[in-house]
């Protein structure tokens, strides 16, 4: 742990009154409530990390909550700080990010919108990207399993050879 | 190619379809609309590899994670096998031992240089250049049956790199060899470097990429380098032994295809410098950590996230893993350098080209479509 991360992570607590976690060399930790999204991503765009390495999400589905993870990585710095964020599992909406990264940003809220079903205000192009005429929910949730879909929409339970997979 | 042709009241503005069954360009397909030889605006189509990695590793074992990390890239398993390693080898908080790091390393450029042949081989295709062709997937075989010795799969080596360490040692050949091959990977390079005219003109200030462009684009690895910046993984935060190896980064300033070509070259040429220091320091001792000498039904994951970045002979590659202390992860991301590299720079640098210049541009890219659908 270098004297640089824990400067960040001092300026990241006077600047927003949040706490934040070093986790190793290069690599911090903050969460953040949603409001203040946007207002960090731009403080930390500033800062030097022009580079918007992922965003992802992870479905809680006991807390009932999407946790928002946006990877940041800064050329000058040599570091990666990882915003977190949480909003609502069933009406997931969020401002978008890509007025500040851009088109990096854009595909990646893209994706997530596909298969998370998250909805980025302010993103102007959210449209299927992988699946083709997909009707039902939002496949990467995790109250959807993928092996009973299958077995329902393609297997046949009458069928001798296909029986195994209801066992 | 042509799916549907409509002539717009014009009558020179067509659609065109670039792709997915056209030779070399994998699983993946351009939409352009293009006015005389012009083409007005390119929409990248994927999705024809997806296959849901993410999902499937969140119903598996990290052991059976490893085997399906490696059909992550089609064209550099080991290095997507060390990705997955790395984030596992993290959140357990495995030491793992020093000989395994150095053959991790010693197969993850074998690997680059492998990849960067494959990438060669569908440029020169893709300019018309077809003995480059031949000759690249000639030479990749040695690095192949290398593989084969050393994992056991040619292709795929089913999760070589495991977390841990790796799943077995160096066989006694296996050194000797290496550097066998190392030599007819020099040969390799001297042909690559042998410029031939046609190359050049289709490649030289063809699909330029301005800096202040990639970066918002979000580009990594040898096409970043390509534009003038001088960033690497390896360098930043170097994993494995790589800050004790002593090897260079080229950079170019143009930006264009032919700078990325040049780029590809000289990387090899410093893994092959990477691959000869590091057998020449390789140490004595076990290549795997002891708590995974013997196969357990189940490993359990402690609680936590980790997030973990290398670099491929793409680009960065990263494996973003959460666990909630079960014995499968929870949410494991993948990010693959093709995802950005593919759809929005392809858009931004096919747009404004000419018609000939779209495969010289497309295949300057370095592209796998199987990393961008995952």
């Amino acid at each position: 742990m270098t004297k640089k991360e824990i400067k960040l992570l001092d300026e990241i607590n006077n600047k927003f009154k949040i706490d934040g976690r070093i986790q190793r060399e290069h690599r911090i930790w903050v969460s953040i409530n949603v409001n203040k999204l946007i207002e960090i991503c731009k403080w930390l765009k500033e800062k030097g990390f022009v580079h918007l390495s992922a965003i992802s999400v992870t479905d809680w589905l006991e807390k009932k909550e999407y946790e928002l993870t946006y990877h940041l990585w800064s050329y000058d710095n040599k570091m990666l700080v990882t915003v977190k964020t949480n909003i609502n599992r069933n009406t997931p909406t969020v401002e978008s990010v890509s007025p500040i990264w851009g088109e990096s940003a854009q595909i990646h809220e893209r994706e997530l919108h596909e298969l998370f079903g998250v909805k980025f205000k302010g993103n102007k192009d959210l449209l299927p990207l992988f699946l083709e005429n997909w009707q039902g929910p939002a496949p990467f949730r995790k109250d959807f399993d993928w092996r009973d879909y299958v077995r329902e929409k393609f297997y046949d339970k009458k069928n001798e050879r296909e029986k195994v997979y209801y066992d | 190619m042509i799916k549907e042709m409509e002539l717009a009241p014009k009558g020179t503005e067509y659609d065109f379809y670039f792709g997915p069954a056209h030779p070399g360009s994998g699983n993946f397909g351009v939409k352009l609309k293009i006015d005389g030889e012009i083409v007005v605006s390119a929409r990248a189509d994927p999705g024809y590899l997806h296959r849901g990695f993410e999902k499937l590793m969140e119903y598996r074992t990290p052991i059976q994670n490893a085997v399906l990390s490696d059909r992550l890239c089609i064209l550099e398993p080991l290095n997507w096998n060390l990705v997955h390693a790395e984030a596992v080898d993290e959140l357990m908080g495995i030491e793992v031992p020093e000989r395994a790091k150095y053959i991790r390393v010693i197969m993850a450029e074998l690997s680059r240089i492998q990849s960067h042949i494959i990438w060669y081989g569908v440029f020169s295709k893709g300019t018309g250049f077809d003995t480059g062709f031949k000759m690249a997937f000639g030479y990749r075989d040695y690095i192949l049956d290398l593989f084969e010795l050393i994992t056991g799969g040619r292709v795929y080596p089913a999760g070589y790199i495991c977390p841990g360490g790796v799943r077995r040692d160096f066989p006694d050949n296996a050194k000797m060899k290496i550097l066998k091959v190392l030599d007819k990977m020099n040969a390799m390079i001297k042909l690559e470097e042998l410029e031939n005219p046609a190359m050049n003109a289709r490649s030289k200030g063809v699909g330029v990429l301005r800096l202040k462009d990639a970066i918002r684009l979000g580009v990594t690895g040898p096409v970043l380098r390509g534009s003038g910046m001088n960033v690497d993984v390896r360098k930043e935060e170097p994993y494995e032994v790589y800050d004790r190896l002593d090897f260079e980064v080229p950079v170019r300033k143009e930006g264009d295809a032919y700078a990325r070509y040049w780029i590809g070259i000289e990387e090899m040429k410093q893994s092959v410098k990477i691959v000869k220091q590091a057998l020449k320091d390789l140490p004595d001792g076990d290549v795997i950590e002891a708590s995974f000498k013997k196969p357990k039904l189940s490993y359990k994951i402690p609680e936590g996230e980790v997030y973990v970045r290398n670099e491929i002979s793409r680009g960065e590659a990263a494996i973003y893993m959460v666990s909630n202390g079960n014995s499968t992860p929870y949410r494991v991301k993948v990010r693959g350098p093709d995802f950005l590299h593919m759809i929005p720079v392809l858009e931004h640098l096919l747009k404004g080209a000419q018609i000939a210049d779209v495969p010289a541009i497309y295949w300057s890219l370095n592209i796998c479509p199987a990393d961008m659908d995952r």
